[in-house]
């Protein structure tokens, strides 16, 4: 495919141009869907401002009766061993906002150094990062909690954050898109007597924003949704991030009390939504930039 | 800054009258050389030695560890835990595809076809599910799913359908995680194949249409052809994603081992059992697996690529 950099959409109206009627029919098949996709979603909203009786209800019924935010009071001055929901809200977005900022400076740099600068062993380095992503997390886990565990990393936040530093996917990403930034921009530079990190902050960072877009919201989601590696490294309920501290919430309140569970999944929810909605388009455009075409 | 001191040539550029060996190459790029290293070394090379060392011992994460020679890969072989376990993640992860690649596509053909400002605000609501926590839309989904008043139940009831047990049955709890999965990753999907359709030359599918041929002949023999790439990388990362996919499978549990897959399997042994070394004998199985499932399937593709 070629390497293209146009914007996602035809700008053109297509050549065959369809009638008004075949596009509404198009349109109200893909509303259905949607409406389809967000019914989940409206009983995760609705219900958390459901009271006890509400909830209980059978047949269950999608709108509160009467609107209470009971269940928000509840849980947020509920404990989960030894923590809160609001303590856990500020492990989540520390090590959020930590590794998302290392990745980004760790990915556009490693491309950067991987696309135009000359050091021995680039290339075989290169290609052992990469192929580090065809291994499972999960072969890595058991060893991987052994070294944090002798690096007396465990129990703390920074067991969350260090082995994310690095990233093979964002190293690759960013090395793909600086290899399509003109190389007479480096060269320029070069010449006008700026050094290797002079072109890099002042010039390959500027171009590189809707990769790093794209690259914030997968390193966002990913360390943000995090389970799986928080559940075995973290004990400490002060230390908990939001998915433990709902899994939590989920073992302490019932089918009875659901109304709390869908609260603090909502109030869970509003980081990754705010992020979502400043990025969304960047990210359906980096995608189309950044060449994710296999 | 001191990194900036190198004068390194560019790659691409001629070949210039050597200095020193040493002056051609980068402060900069050999720092961080050097830093990557030392993190993958401590991050990766460490940790995957050790997984294949573990999965030759036998340890309890207490006593020293003993050497057990191959023994725990013959355990593998004739343990049934670990088969049903990879029948399980196989159906799971073929089902999850096909279905949520099919539905992608539909999604991202539809899509295609209107103005942009249609088309990331209808996108946006597709995405939304993605960028949820997996536990949240567990705990939610087990809820609807809830046999007993649960909201599917009441709508398959007002439908005048009987009522299912759902996530308590054997037979049905792996599905609808499935189901689960699905509306989970079907938003993203179609963003990466809406990206490859949207690239798709018009003047290809006009020529198409000149010659005469139908709107499905135009999809199967133009579009479908020139989106290779994009499919081959949904699917791989698809095979990825779902052979490891963990949350579901922990906190929503059909009954008896009904939904255990290989990378909960993976987990029960190392965490709960605390047989850590058959732990890494099955996590090196299924490393092996994905490894193998992946190369097949770039393999099998790539006669189509070349275009």
């Amino acid at each position: 495919m070629t390497a293209t950099t146009t914007a996602v959409s035809r700008l053109s109206t297509p050549y065959w141009q369809r009638t008004r009627w075949q596009t509404w029919l198009l349109i109200a098949i893909l509303i259905g869907g949607g409406v389809l996709m967000l019914y989940p979603f409206a009983w995760l909203v609705l219900s958390a401002f459901k009271l006890p009786a509400d909830i209980i209800r059978i047949p269950p019924t999608l709108w509160p009766e009467t609107w209470s935010i009971e269940a928000f009071q509840v849980v947020l001055s509920h404990k989960i061993g030894g923590g809160s929901l609001a303590r856990s809200y500020l492990n989540s977005i520390f090590v959020t906002v930590t590794t998302v900022i290392a990745v980004l400076i760790t990915s556009t740099l490693g491309g950067y150094c991987f696309a135009r600068l000359r050091f021995p062993l680039r290339e075989p380095l290169f290609y052992f990062v990469l192929s580090t992503t065809m291994v499972p997390f999960l072969t890595l886990l058991i060893p991987l909690y052994v070294v944090m565990d002798r690096l007396e990393l465990l129990n703390t936040l920074w067991v969350l954050i260090v082995p994310s530093v690095f990233s093979s996917f964002g190293i690759f990403l960013c090395r793909q898109f600086v290899y399509g930034i003109p190389i007479e921009l480096y060269d320029a530079a070069k010449i006008d007597g700026a050094g290797d990190f002079t072109i890099y902050t002042r010039i390959i960072v500027g171009m590189m924003k809707p990769v790093i877009s794209v690259l914030a919201i997968f390193s966002f989601r990913a360390t943000f949704n995090d389970y799986l590696w928080p559940l075995v490294t973290i004990t400490d309920g002060g230390n908990y991030t939001l998915p433990l501290a709902l899994r939590g919430i989920g073992n302490s309140f019932g089918w009875f009390d659901y109304s709390k569970v869908m609260a603090s999944s909502l109030l869970t929810l509003i980081p990754p939504l705010i992020v979502f909605f400043i990025f969304q388009r960047n990210l359906v455009k980096g995608i189309a930039l950044t060449g994710i075409k296999g | 800054m001191a990194v900036t001191a190198g004068s390194s040539p560019t790659g691409a550029a001629p070949v210039r009258p050597q200095r020193s060996w040493f002056s051609q190459y980068s402060w900069l790029g050999m720092g961080f050389a050097f830093t990557l290293s030392v993190f993958y070394l401590v991050m990766f090379v460490v940790p995957f030695g050790t997984a294949i060392w573990l999965s030759f011992h036998n340890w309890d994460y207490i006593q020293r560890p003993v050497f057990v020679n191959t023994r725990n890969f013959a355990k593998l072989l004739g343990d049934a835990g670990f088969w049903d376990a990879l029948w399980t993640t196989i159906q799971f992860s073929v089902v999850e595809i096909f279905v949520a690649l099919s539905l992608a596509l539909l999604l991202a053909l539809a899509l295609s076809h209107l103005r942009p400002v249609y088309q990331y605000t209808l996108l946006a609501i597709y995405n939304l599910p993605v960028i949820m926590p997996g536990v949240v839309s567990v705990l939610l989904w087990s809820w609807l799913y809830r046999t007993n008043g649960g909201a599917f139940n009441a709508v398959l009831e007002s439908l005048g359908l009987p009522s299912q047990p759902f996530s308590n049955s054997p037979d049905q709890a792996l599905w609808c995680i499935t189901l689960m999965v699905v509306w989970i990753f079907l938003g993203n999907s179609s963003i990466v194949l809406l990206a490859a359709i949207n690239e798709v030359p018009d003047s290809l599918l006009e020529a198409a249409q000149l010659d005469g041929a139908s709107a499905w002949k135009r999809f199967t023999a133009v579009t479908l052809p020139l989106i290779q790439p994009a499919m081959a990388y949904q699917v791989v990362t698809s095979i990825i994603g779902t052979m490891q996919m963990f949350e579901p499978f922990q906190l929503m549990p059909g009954p008896g081992h009904s939904t255990r897959t290989l990378s909960l399997y993976t987990y029960q042994l190392g965490f709960e059992v605390l047989n850590l070394g058959y732990g890494a004998a099955v996590s090196i199985a299924m490393f092996v697996i994905l490894l193998s499932a992946t190369l097949f399937e770039l393999q099998r593709r790539r006669r189509s690529w070349d275009y």
